[in-house]
This record gives structure tokens, sequence and C-alpha cells, in this order.
């Protein structure tokens, strides 16, 4: 049933991308661009023979974008001989570079855990990504092993700054952002290319080689301030394992930093803060604990939200943020609002 | 779960179709139904990918696309009887590998989920990642998770849920004040770093969420469930809004949106100062309200009524004054 090589005849974007990756899968050598223009199923129709084409060309440019994103390795290999040559340039995708290798295989129980881990994340790119990996997953037709009632686990990102980072991080581009480091007021603007991004304890960070300071340092997102910009300019990455190196990095970081708060026992910071003074909750007696953090600005609007259910004993920084924050609220909702 | 049905891309439709292709090779005859829920898609989804691929291929030796040169069906057993049977195959011969920021997303939520009883063996989750890295077309994303921290009260949960059988637990509220509960539990959810069971309350009669870190004493019990997940439509947001709800308005900086998209605030308006603007949220009582604000200090104050303000104030006031002799 041939498409009919009409103009008129109006080709879905995902049968034109489809019919692009099966043209380049079935190729050994390579098609140029000429090639797939005037012969793949969804260019050809808006082809001018002999004309101009470069509506064309634009649309098959973001097409490529498009087909690599999903991991399908679209090729552009030079004819030997013929470097420069734009001709000559020709495109294929290697079979043995798009087929899952066949020794990669799930049990049921393997495909249960993915289905879930898929399922934490359901905003954001995350999402989209998690969606189509499953897809893929699927497509080698195993079963999982029981259906996954009983659980609903989700992470969150609410910080804007991870989509425009985590693209970055991906295309490996150098980024502009301004950061608001702990203890000051006026943000700084850092130069950075980003080298990985991790939650730890909930809040999202990013780990990235810092132009300025010459060296790798760990942000806290939610300290950044106004959008994430591009700088135009790539890196090639060094080394890896930046992710585990980041997370080691911080939960280093919240072992060292110790807080002394006194808790009352049988509230709702006692059993937030912890497990150590659950039980005890006939007493109103405050009870001493001793808690891990890893940001003190972060941990001290935490302690703040529990009013005067704590006291921050130690350290006096911490002390003295928790009660500059608390006199900050009372002020600013002491009388009615006259407005 | 799982049945969300997602607007599908362009892109999206496209891995379908090359994961849909090889699924449909190892299949010599399938129902259009059970395709569709093994790819939890639906029916119409799976007819209009089947239509696509059947007059889809490659140019040929003569670019014309000719019968030789593409997919076919027989179309029979498809119009007649909703199956599929592919008669003829161009191009496609496996599955596709993982984009490397795929095979990062389902790594990563690996890494979250390593807290759960049933991943107790560390070994499986390695496996896994491992088995992701070499399936992806480059190396992964760097993207980690750190694992939540649970404790024993997950796995207990998780065997109740399982076994279908009531829990009890003495429950702390938001206010401090205890209660003793007995809860069907049908849904373990989490959010970050925070577990919850959603689950019919014998106490109140209605669905309720409830934090784990927040229960006392939890045992499980042999009474069976009154009340099945099947029975019961358990709302996506993860808190029930009531008819009793009070509305609050809250000023706050514009960006700061996202930090009380719990609340689902309704709307915004300009607040007379700049770059901060005036919302509502609807809450249940003031004194889960009062936590947020109190730990947003200078990012949000509440407008209005004005006994939420006083609630506030005194609730930062009596916390402040613990430091005023010390």
């Amino acid at each position: 049933m041939p498409a009919s090589s009409s103009v008129s005849v109006r080709v879905p974007v995902e049968e034109r991308l489809f019919s692009l990756v099966l043209a380049l899968l079935a190729t050994k050598g390579g098609l140029t661009k000429q090639e797939i223009l005037s012969s793949v199923q969804g260019y050809r129709q808006h082809y001018a023979l002999g004309g101009d084409n470069s509506n064309l060309e634009r649309q098959f440019e973001r097409d490529k974008d498009d087909v690599r994103e999903l991991g399908v390795p679209l090729e552009k290999t030079d004819s030997a001989g013929q470097t420069g040559n734009n001709q000559n340039l020709r495109y294929r995708i290697p079979k043995g570079d798009y087929d899952l290798p066949r020794d990669i295989t799930f049990s049921a129980k393997e495909i249960t855990l993915l289905e879930l881990a898929g399922m934490v994340w359901r905003e954001q790119s995350l999402s989209a990504q998690s969606r189509r990996a499953l897809l893929k997953l699927r497509s080698l037709g195993i079963e999982s092993d029981e259906p996954i009632v009983g659980y609903a686990p989700r992470l969150r990102i609410r910080e804007g700054a991870f989509e425009p980072l985590s693209s970055a991080l991906e295309r490996q581009k150098i980024v502009t952002f301004d950061y608001l480091k702990p203890g000051e007021s006026t943000p700084q603007t850092r130069t950075v290319a980003p080298l990985a991004l991790v939650q730890h304890q909930g809040r999202w960070h990013l780990h990235a080689t810092d132009e300025d300071a010459g060296g790798n340092r760990t942000f806290l997102l939610s300290r950044f301030v106004g959008p994430v910009r591009l700088t135009g300019r790539s890196f090639t990455p060094t080394g890896e394992g930046h992710a585990d190196r980041a997370l080691n990095e911080l939960e280093q970081i919240w072992c060292q930093n110790v807080a002394e708060i006194d808790v009352v026992p049988g509230t709702d910071a006692a059993t937030r803060l912890g497990k150590q003074v659950r039980g005890s909750t006939t007493t109103t007696a405050m009870a001493p604990i001793t808690v891990h953090y890893t940001d003190m600005n972060v941990f001290a609007a935490e302690l703040a939200s529990y009013g005067p259910e704590i006291v921050v004993r130690a350290p006096t920084p911490l002390r003295d943020a928790v009660q500059r924050r608390l006199e900050k609220i009372r002020a600013d909702h002491e009388r009615p609002h006259d407005g | 779960m799982g049945e969300h049905t997602y607007p599908f891309h362009a892109q999206d439709k496209l891995v379908f179709l090359l994961a849909l292709v090889p699924y449909l090779m190892d299949h010599d005859r399938i129902s259009v139904t059970e395709v569709a829920s093994h790819f939890q898609v639906t029916p119409e989804q799976i007819r209009a990918a089947i239509r696509l691929i059947a007059i889809s291929g490659v140019p040929g030796e003569t670019n014309q696309y000719l019968p030789g040169d593409l997919f076919d069906i027989a179309w029979d057993d498809f119009e007649d009887n909703d199956q599929i049977v592919l008669t003829h195959r161009v191009a496609i011969d496996d599955s596709p590998r993982f984009s490397a920021r795929e095979a990062a997303a389902l790594i990563a939520g690996l890494q979250y989920l390593s807290a759960l009883p049933e991943n107790a063996n560390r070994d499986v989750t390695g496996r896994l990642m491992a088995k992701l890295s070499r399936g992806a077309s480059a190396t992964p994303s760097e993207l980690a998770v750190a694992a939540s921290q649970t404790d024993e009260s997950l796995g207990l949960i998780r065997d109740a849920v399982a076994a279908g059988t009531q829990i009890k637990f003495d429950y702390v509220d938001s206010r401090g004040q205890h209660e003793q509960r007995r809860v069907d539990p049908l849904r373990i959810e989490s959010l970050d770093q925070d577990w919850y069971v959603r689950g019919w309350c014998h106490l109140r009669q209605a669905l309720r969420t409830f934090r784990l870190d927040r229960m006392i004493d939890l045992v499980r019990t042999d009474k069976p469930l009154s009340r099945r997940e099947a029975d019961t439509t358990l709302p996506d947001t993860f808190f029930e809004a009531s008819a009793d709800d009070l509305s609050v308005i809250l000023e706050l900086a514009e960006c700061a949106l996202p930090l009380i998209a719990d609340y689902s605030p309704e709307g915004t308006e300009p607040s007379g100062v700049a770059g901060r603007v005036l919302t509502s949220v609807r809450v249940a009582h003031f004194h889960g309200l009062k936590r947020l604000v109190a730990g947003l200090a200078g990012t949000v104050t509440v407008r209005s009524p004005p006994e939420a303000r006083l609630l506030v104030a005194d609730w930062a006031a009596a916390g402040a004054s613990h430091y005023d002799t010390a």
C-alpha cells in the first residue's frame, strides 16, 4: 500500500520519524541527505527536485535530534577520502549499536522492580524518560511476576533549575546561574560545567566544576536565584562516578554537622526529628536529642517550623538562625494585615 | 496504579512503535487487548499503531515503497477478530537500547527504592543497574538518589497490604494529639524521604493518609480488610479535601509558589509588592499551615483570615520565647 507522492498527503510526525529510523537501519553504506529527503516517507512528499529544500533540511535536522534523544545511535559518516565535502556525508543507524544486546534479559521479579522504579518519577522530563524506558522493557515481552499493588513511591522535583541543568548535563554544556551562598544576602554569578545531579536527604544538589573557583563544588538547587543560562560553550567531562562521590561528600557533611536540640516529647517535632524520644509521651519535660544536618540555613528553616516544640542548644549559629526566623515570622504576623 | 494514560507525543509514539515491532515478532498471533494490557495503553492506541506499522517500511531499491519493502499483517484477522499476526517485517530485528537519560532515570529510581524490604538483597539492585548501563546507547547520565531511610514498620505494613489484613496503631496528629486507629491499609506511598500509608480509617469511617513516622505501637491484626483498593477510588491528590476546609490568603514571592504546591494554590493576583503575589489555599485546620509558614520565614506570610495570622504569630512567639531568657 505505497503512499501517494501527492503534496496534499499529510504524513503524521511519528510516521515520518518511524520511516526515517527504518530507512537508516536498513542501509549498510548510509544515505546522503539528498537521498533521505527525496526518498523517505514524510520528506519525499515535500521534496522539490532541483528546487529549494531548505525548510525540509531544517526539518531533517530537528528530526535527527529527536531520534538521537531517544537513544537511537544515528551516525554521520564521511565517505573515504572526501572529508569536508558535505555532499558526501552519509547517515545511518548501525544495527549493532541500535539493538539491545541479546544477552541482556530480565527476570519477572526484576521487571516488577523496574516498573516500580519507573513509577518514582511523576513530573518533568524524568517521568517521560522512565515511561520510554518502560516501553522498551515491555518490548522484551516479560510479564512482571506480580502486579505492583500496594506501593506508590514518588520523588519530587520542585526546583525549576533541575530541568535546564539535567539537559546541560546530558549535552555537556557549560552554564551560568546566580547562587545565594549560605549566610550571604546577594547572589553571586557562577559559571560551571555540570557533572552530576544528586538527591540527598530529600534535596537536590548539582555537582559541577566551578570555573572561577577552579575546582569541583556542590550546589543546593533551592539556593539558585533566577534562571539557568547556557553559555554556548561545551566541555568534555573527565572521570566518572561523580554522582557517587558527590553523595559521599554530602553524607560526610551531614555526619559532621551535629545539632543539640531539646524536644517536647509526644509532639510532631519529636516524631519527625528522631525516634530516640518516641514512646515517652506522658511527660512534658524537654528531652535532649542530637540531630545531623547538611545545610545550616535549610535546617534552621525546618526547625523554625516546629515553633515551641523545640529549643536549639547548639551550635550557636544554628540557634541564632532559628531565633531570627521565629522573630521575623512573629513580626510579619503580629497585627491584622492592614491592606 | 500505572494505569494513567499520558498524552503521547510524537517521540513517545516513535518509541512505542520501535518497542511494539519486536514484541509482535515474538508472538505469532496475539489479541489487541492482550498487547494493550502488556504495554499498559488503550486498545485503540494499539490499533492505531498497528495500522501505521502495516503501511510502513523502507524505500527499497526502487525508492517506491513497494509491497516487499513494507511490513504486513494478516488484515482479516486484524479487522474481523482484533488479532495481530505480523506476516512480513523489515529493518528491525531487536528491541532498541535505552538512551543514557532513560537508563539514568530507572537507575536513580532503583537507588531510591533500595530501602524497601523487598530489596534487602543489595545484589539484585546492583545487578539490575549494571544491566541497564550495558543496555544503554551511551553511559547513563550522572544522576543519583540516596536511599530513603525506612524502618521495620514499612515491612510490617507491606505484609499487611499483601495479606489483606488490618493494622492498628497509636497515631500522633499534627497537633500532637494521640488516637488509637484501626485501618485497612490500601497503599503505601512515599514523597521523597517521607512514607505514608493510605487506607480506610475505621475510627473516622473515611479514607485517610497516615505518616509512618507518626505511628506508635504499630501491630498487624488477623482481621481481614473491610475494603479493598479495587472497591475504593483513591484520589490522586495526596490530601483529601473536604467541604469544611478553611480558605486562607497567602502573600508570597512568586518564585516560591512551587514550595506550596502540595496545598494546590488557586490562582494568583498581584500583591502590590514587586515580585510578590497573593494566592489562596484550602486547609483542614490552621495548625498544619502555621508549621508551613513558620518554616518559610520572610518567603510566605498569611494575609487573612485574622485568626490564622494570630495563630502563626502565637506559634512563632511561643518558639521565640524559649530564647529570650536563655
